[in-house]
């Protein structure tokens, strides 16, 4: 925070007109943005506010975009360095890019780059007015990476920290936000009933709110949960709550994860060929918005399924078809010693299927 | 899985009038600027102020925060300002000069005081 006084060289835009700037910079290709960077008023922050607005709501339809965009975005205004609007928006924006793109790269599994992003991000909010509500929603992205990473401990220890910090700033959508990730714990423990119960108070409370995506993800995270425990009506019912608000907002990463869930159903309730169907039909909805991670994920489930029907050949491929990813996106230690049993494994047509169940136990918590 | 600030601009607007005159105040009778300058000051404070509104989280923000933030902007904006127009000279007023050696988020939590005592 400088408090320097800016004089704009040009008249400052409408929010009106930021938003028509920001949909024509998208719609210019990267290449060219530098040159007609005066034309498409790339530097005024009314721009680059609606751009930040039109790259959130897209992060769960479409990441690897949103992580493209805002590594863009964020290197146009870091180098060299451009004096962009007022008092600390330069910061801001700096922090806002990084945030989204950390946050797309955990969506895509995307690892050590995510944190990459998230140390960038706090390097810009640092020097913002509102650093205590910047700083938190980071943490919160932060938090979300480190329960991908199954530090369910260090997670459950910084959880209640974070949703006093949004409580006191009154950011109840954030603090809400929070709670996913207590039922999520719940669910990696397996403690499913318990993880019910804290999804349906979310659901209760972001309707009250008026939050149609915060509840259509509860709903999501139920029909999950419900498959596990092969409650075909309850899982039926939560995602028919889930897909209509999920299409709306064309939340292409919820409408995959539904997908699994119902698969998760099918294969609870012993329908193994249609189950392993629906998860065909997930890995093509993640595949069509390059979430690798889940993809391969999937592969272990459908190879587990298959050896269970006595296909232990169509199983070796499918494991071979994920093991390349697992090993590229380096997943957690336990995963990576999972994961040279099976190389070990395939490689004499073997399957070790504890090892199996290791690795795609890194990813879902499976039964039996 | 955040959604869009749904603040309405008139709310913005209406945290902004409630707050200029404790922020007027302050840039001529603290931060010794002028009136043109403390005019000019308000303006782009507003402007900045409508795009914090709309901020990613900012948009939860309950209104006595963001006058905080306001707030704090105006101080740190006044303070930059009277160092700029000194020039790197100490100045001859020791009143001055014990604001401009004060940090600003420390002002504008006295102003937060004043503006909710005023209120009272």
């Amino acid at each position: 925070m400088t408090g320097r006084v800016i004089h704009f060289p040009r008249q400052p835009l409408s929010s009106e007109a930021g938003q028509q700037a920001a949909e024509r910079v998208l719609a210019t290709p990267m290449i060219d943005r530098y040159s007609w960077a005066e034309e498409l008023r790339l530097e005024d922050p009314e721009t680059l506010l609606s751009l930040c607005g039109i790259l959130r709501s897209q992060g769960e339809s479409a990441p690897a975009l949103v992580r493209d965009e805002a590594e863009f975005l964020y290197r146009f205004i870091e180098s060299p360095k451009r004096e962009i609007g007022l008092f600390d928006e330069r910061e801001y924006f700096l922090g806002e890019f990084a945030l989204l793109a950390g946050a797309a790269c955990r969506q895509l599994s995307r690892r050590e780059e995510a944190y990459v992003w998230f140390d960038r991000a706090e390097a810009g909010f640092r020097h913002t007015i509102n650093a205590a509500g910047d700083l938190s929603r980071l943490g919160y992205q932060r938090l979300a990476e480190r329960f991908e990473e199954r530090q369910i401990d260090v997670v459950l220890e910084l959880l209640p920290s974070l949703i006093e910090s949004f409580r006191s700033l009154e950011m109840h959508e954030d603090a809400l936000k929070c709670r996913f990730l207590e039922g999520l714990a719940l669910m990696e423990t397996d403690e499913l009933r318990a993880a019910v119960g804290t999804f349906e108070e979310i659901c209760e409370e972001a309707e009250s709110i008026g939050n149609a995506l915060l509840a259509a993800t509860a709903y999501t995270n139920l029909t999950h949960i419900h498959g596990m425990m092969g409650n075909a009506e309850a899982a039926m019912a939560a995602s028919s709550k889930a897909i209509p608000i999920l299409r709306r907002l064309d939340n292409r990463v919820g409408l995959a994860k539904v997908q699994w869930g119902l698969a998760a159903l099918l294969r609870e309730t012993g329908q193994l060929t249609a189950s392993i169907e629906a998860y065909r039909k997930a890995q093509q909805e993640f595949e069509a918005i390059g979430m690798r991670a889940d993809i391969a994920a999937l592969n272990l489930v459908v190879a587990d399924l298959l050896l269970e029907m006595g296909r232990g050949r169509e199983a070796l491929a499918e494991i071979g078809a994920a093991l390349p990813v697992i090993s590229e996106l380096k997943m957690a230690p336990e995963g990576m010693a999972a994961l040279s049993l099976l190389r070990e494994s395939a490689r004499r047509q073997e399957i070790n299927r504890q090892a199996l169940r290791e690795l795609h136990g890194y990813f879902e918590e499976l039964k039996g | 899985m955040e959604k869009p600030s749904s603040r309405v601009p008139d709310e913005v607007q209406s945290v902004f009038d409630r707050a200029r005159d404790v922020i007027h105040s302050a840039l001529v009778s603290y931060y010794r600027l002028t009136e043109t300058e403390a005019t000019g000051a308000e303006e782009d404070l507003l402007v900045w102020f409508q795009r914090l509104a709309r901020r990613g989280g900012a948009g939860q923000m309950p209104g006595k925060l963001l006058r905080i933030s306001l707030l704090s902007a105006a101080c740190q904006y006044g303070r930059s300002f009277q160092l700029w127009k000194l020039g790197g000279d100490a100045s001859a007023d020791p009143e001055l000069s014990a604001l401009l050696s004060r940090e600003p988020d420390d002002v504008a939590t006295d102003l937060e005081r004043r503006f909710e005592e005023d209120r009272t």
